[in-house]
């Protein structure tokens, strides 16, 4: 029996299923491109990207999206952005490869940090990239330590001094055995100068020549011998004595090294009783630093992951792949040469509103261009500028050479400032309308950043709830009549070793009320510090002092001795010999 | 429940369509790849279209499908090992991968994917020894158990369902 290898009859029904998948398309394709549109920024941004609506025309390659909201992967209830309306010139072709080439977009109305009802964030909950993002930028955060602006209240403990975190004591200790060290090291050097035979022989020929004629050849030649034996003795004797000089400084460096260490152990015990700080710098970091720093953590987190998803160079990526029933598996990318990256917004027009809570908003307008997934194909860095009256914005993702260069900088005039939280004090500063700048440059793993803010209309605010602390009312007597503010603030160094500098008009006021009103009692405090710091350290360091400086006469004294032999052997030697072969005329 | 009694149905259809034991196996074999692989790619639309256009029985399809598609869940770590393999591991392949990437409507299949591409390339190995070791398996059924079920009352019950008259549409001829 022969059996067809087609079921023609089945076309009918197949054409039909396939004419019902485009009618489903015609009917849902909008849908499922806002959710995936959603699903796919949500991952990327990590927070919740929502749409209202989105109209998709691939015929004419336009797409329309309106009443875009991004929450902020930073702020509960806050989003980074919302945008009225953005239409994209899509490229229809190179969406056959998977690839998304918008020439043009037009983004109006958007405004940022506009509240929201829900907590939008997602990269705490999720395994993705923006989490782990999230996760790094945190622990970079972290690593600054921000002094805390706080009195010791009640009794000072110091019996809290535990000796194990004192630097000088082992510092001692290890200079003491080296000193031991170097003593048994020395003294077996002296040994093995075996001068005694040298001085012994000279002392002989000495004998000798005293009886000796200027004809005893012999003699004089033995006087000559003896004489070399003695210079060699000397050169040991040197040699000796230039280790020892060596050892002796090392020594001496080490018995100075522990007053740094001891100083640095009254640092320790002063950061464990948790004196107040007051130095005007650290307490610019105590009021401004926190913030500072989350302004900074977020510049690094868009940096970071701006890095992941536009890696410079060609080699094929991997990425988790889409989330779905069956595992994710890994999605690999195979960027080639010439070819169009797998996304490219070639150039987008946005309008923005900045201050959306003034009674007349003011509009600003910004451009972006190269907004790329594959930087090294399309060969020039990703630029956003925005510039207006009072506002100017720039930023340059430059990811096509083999070392990411990332710079951004905003300042804004006039612009409604938000209000700053003081760490552990229940004041709020209210800058209102000032200046801010801001500045992010992260080329390889090098940092710079710096935030800036002037205003000079802030207005304090007492949290009334709150029980004032000693350190909270002087703080609160002190800016209460302070109507400027300059806060400057600064990161430098390596991602992995940043360094953080604030300063503030605020600063020398809050430090010379606090010194004034709280001198006393930080001076009696630290006093009794210094007084435990030295109970417990000193008998430990003055021995090792001591050893280092009885080994120094010691090793010193027996050295010179050993010499003195010797030069006194060969003086006596050559005195005899000129004496013996000096010319005598009849 | 009623899931098993697709798949009980879908069983008894299959085995005693008027298919040959051939269009039966063919049928089980090209339903493995929509079980075994990702549903949701453009390659599983091809299949589909295949099941359909071909003359195989189509309820053995829905049955390897159906049969087919716990083991892909399974599977997942092999063929995601598979994938990585190839996409990853194999430098020599990376030109074939890159042209590929760079081809157009190839990149919807989702090819770079490693489950994606590890589970195809199991569904291919596994096409032929499944085609016939299903067509023996269909033979031995028939030529012993298969006149005796046919008779049975449940047998017709189920053959008496509506989607008895659909599948009726797609029976191999």
């Amino acid at each position: 029996m022969s059996v067809r290898v087609f079921r023609w009859r089945a076309v009918g029904p197949l054409l039909v299923f396939a004419a019902l998948g485009m009618v489903a398309w015609v009917l849902f394709g909008d849908r499922i491109a806002r959710r995936s549109a959603e699903k796919i920024g949500t991952a990327i941004v990590g927070a919740k990207v929502e749409i209202k609506s989105l109209h998709l025309s691939l015929a004419d390659g336009d797409v329309t999206i309106r009443g875009l909201t991004v929450a902020s992967p930073h702020e509960a209830l806050e989003n980074l952005l919302e945008a009225d309306e953005l239409v994209a010139d899509v490229d229809v072709l190179p969406l056959l490869e998977k690839k998304v080439v918008i020439d043009r977009l037009a983004a109006n109305g958007l405004r940022f940090g506009t509240p929201r009802q829900t907590d939008g964030r997602t990269a705490g909950r999720s395994d993705g990239i923006a989490a782990r993002v999230m996760t790094e930028a945190q622990a970079w955060s972290r690593q600054f330590q921000v002094p805390a602006l706080q009195l010791a209240t009640g009794k000072i403990d110091v019996g809290t001094l535990d000796p194990r975190n004192l630097s000088a004591i082992p510092a001692a200790e290890a200079l003491t055995a080296r000193t031991d060290s170097s003593r048994r090291a020395w003294q077996a050097g002296l040994d093995s100068l075996q001068l005694g035979p040298a001085v012994d022989s000279a002392a002989a020929t000495l004998a000798r020549l005293r009886t000796a004629r200027a004809t005893d050849l012999a003699a004089l030649a033995s006087a000559r011998r003896a004489i070399d034996q003695l210079k060699r003795a000397r050169d040991r004797v040197a040699a000796l004595e230039r280790r020892v000089t060596g050892g002796l400084a090392s020594l001496r460096a080490g018995a100075a090294g522990l007053d740094s260490a001891k100083q640095r152990d009254y640092a320790v015990a002063k950061g464990l009783l948790k004196l107040p700080a007051l130095d005007a710098p650290e307490i610019g970091a105590a009021l401004f630093a926190p913030t500072a720093v989350r302004k900074f953590e977020r510049a690094l987190y868009w940096a970071r992951l701006g890095r992941h998803y536009m890696p410079p160079g060609l080699l094929p990526r991997a990425d988790a792949g889409p989330p779905r029933a069956r595992g994710r598996g890994t999605t690999v990318r195979f960027p080639r040469e010439h070819a169009l990256p797998g996304f490219l917004l070639r150039t987008a027009e946005l309008s923005f509103r900045l201050d959306g809570t003034a009674p007349q908003a003011k509009h600003y307008t910004g451009r972006l261009t190269g907004l790329t997934s594959d930087p090294a194909l399309y060969g020039r860095p990703t630029l956003f500028e925005a510039s207006a009256p009072a506002v100017a914005a720039g930023a340059m993702l430059d990811h096509v050479r083999a070392t990411p260069r990332d710079t951004a900088g905003a300042s804004l005039q006039g612009v409604r400032l938000p209000a700053i939280a003081l760490p552990s004090l229940p004041l709020r500063l209210e800058p209102r309308e000032g200046t801010v700048q801001l500045g992010f440059a992260l080329r390889g793993d090098t940092i710079r950043a710096r935030w800036a803010v002037r205003s000079s209309r802030v207005r304090w605010e007492r949290d009334s709830g709150a029980t004032g602390t000693p350190v909270s009312d002087v703080v609160w007597r002190v800016v209460s009549g302070i109507s400027d503010l300059s806060v400057d603030a600064g990161v430098t160094g390596t991602i992995a070793r940043p360094r953080l500098v604030v300063r503030s008009n605020l600063d020398e006021a809050i430090a010379a009320r606090l010194r004034a009103m709280l001198g006393d009692e930080v001076a009696t405090a630290e006093r009794r510090l210094r007084a435990e710091v030295d109970r417990q350290v000193d008998p430990k360091v003055a021995p090792a002092r001591a050893k280092v400086a009885a080994l120094q006469t010691e090793v010193t004294a027996r050295l010179a001795e050993q010499r003195a032999r010797l030069d006194q052997a060969q003086k006596d030697l050559e005195a005899r010999l000129r004496e013996l072969t000096r010319i005598r005329v009849p | 429940m009623l899931t098993l009694a697709k798949l009980i149905q879908s069983l008894v259809k299959a085995l005693h369509s008027e298919g040959t034991p051939g269009q039966v196996a063919a049928g089980i074999a090209l339903g493995s790849f929509l079980g075994l692989t990702p549903l949701v790619t453009l390659h599983n639309a091809v299949v589909f279209g295949l099941i359909v256009i071909l003359n195989v029985s189509f309820p053995a399809a829905m049955l390897g499908w159906v049969l087919f598609v716990p083991v892909g869940f399974l599977l997942d770590p092999v063929f995601d090992a598979i994938g990585r393999r190839l996409l990853l591991d194999t430098p020599a392949l990376t030109p074939l991968w890159t042209s590929l990437y760079n081809t157009p409507v190839v990149p919807l299949t989702s090819f770079n994917n490693s489950i994606v591409l590890g589970s195809l390339v199991f569904s291919l190995v596994a096409f032929l020894p499944l085609f016939f070791g299903g067509r023996w398996a269909v033979a031995r059924y028939r030529a012993t158990l298969g006149e005796r079920v046919r008779q049975s009352k449940w047998y017709r019950a189920v053959t008496a369902s509506k989607l008895y008259n659909v599948y009726r549409l797609f029976r191999p001829e």
